[in-house]
């Protein structure tokens, strides 16, 4: 049972690792036809992917969306330090444009008075509470 | 001048695929389908798995076919690729498979008897070499994954030492050393 083979593994070792191959049940064989049927399904199924990314890539939307957040990041990275913009500053700017909320403040308070007013007026007409 | 249809070499079959010659895949995958399922169910002990990745493996032949080079024979890097995705879903699977497999190894010992036909002269001799050959693919099974593919590319699919190296992508000593090591522990475990 011993392979010919020119290596250093004495006869014994090989008729060992001979054996451990035998030792290998018979493998579930598939039905080729249908194997291969797979295969090139899945071939196709990779294939249409590919020429699907392909072609959205050559769509000129996506090439300039990709250029210009690179070059964003690009310019973002590239700047000193110093000269990038202040987070807080911008998140201030945020708040700021809200502020004009607050100035009708009493106004959307009075709503909520008006609102729980005709609750109140209502009251007459709700269900007599059980038990 | 022979009769004999010239069979077309692998490489040339590797080339006519980089040109995305579907006939050339279909004549190569014929050509390496039984032993790339084979191999990938020795190392995998699993037909579905074995299915997926062999398939898979051919999948790569066809989108690496350009990087073929051809200084290595086209066998050794298709076991290459087979070999390596074998590995990496049994990395992948490590942690799952140990659950889920652990009674279904159980019941395939029972099983493995069985599989191993034990018809001959000599039923009781028979059973005892058919329960010795069970042993030793349950002691192949509990060899590193690395063991494991050089004895199986060593003694199933007849490489040299120096055609495994390079599927492995280690040094030919390393080899000789899963080797030794793969015989050791056969030996251990197949100790009465």
């Amino acid at each position: 049972m011993s392979l010919p083979r020119r290596d250093d593994l004495t006869p014994p070792e090989r008729d060992v690792l001979a054996r451990a191959a035998a030792s290998v049940p018979q493998a579930p064989e598939p039905r080729w036809g249908d194997y291969r049927a797979e295969l090139r399904g899945r071939l196709e199924a990779r294939r249409s992917v590919r020429a699907r990314l392909h072609r959205w890539w050559a769509r000129p939307a996506p090439i300039a969306l990709s250029f210009g957040l690179a070059t964003a990041v690009l310019l973002f990275v590239l700047q000193p330090v110093e000269r990038r913009p202040d987070l807080a500053a911008v998140d201030e700017v945020v708040l700021g444009a809200r502020l004009g909320l607050l100035e009708h403040y009493r106004v959307v308070e009075r709503l909520d008075l008006l609102e729980e007013f005709d609750v109140i007026r209502q009251l007459d007409r709700l269900p007599p509470r059980e038990g | 001048m022979s009769d004999q249809p010239e069979v077309t070499s692998d490489e040339t079959l590797c080339r006519r695929i980089a040109a995305r010659d579907d006939a050339a895949f279909d004549l190569l995958v014929a050509r390496y389908q039984g032993r790339a399922y084979r191999l990938a169910w020795s190392l995998l002990r699993d037909a579905e798995d074995a299915r997926d990745v062999s398939q898979e493996a051919f999948i790569r032949i066809w989108e690496a076919a350009d990087r073929f080079r051809g200084d290595a024979r086209f066998s050794t890097w298709f076991y290459r690729i087979l070999v390596n995705l074998c590995l990496d879903h049994k990395r992948r699977g490590r942690w799952w498979t140990r659950v889920v497999t652990r009674d279904a190894d159980r019941d395939a010992d029972a099983t493995l008897v069985e599989r191993h036909p034990a018809p001959g002269p000599d039923p009781g001799e028979q059973a005892s070499e058919a329960q010795t050959m069970a042993r030793l693919w349950e002691a192949v099974h509990r060899l590193s994954p690395q063991q494991r593919a050089a004895v199986m590319l060593y003694a199933q699919e007849h490489l040299s030492t120096a055609e495994i190296a390079d599927v492995l992508r280690v040094a030919e000593a390393t080899v000789r050393v899963h080797l030794h090591r793969a015989v050791a522990a056969l030996r251990k475990d197949l100790a009465p």
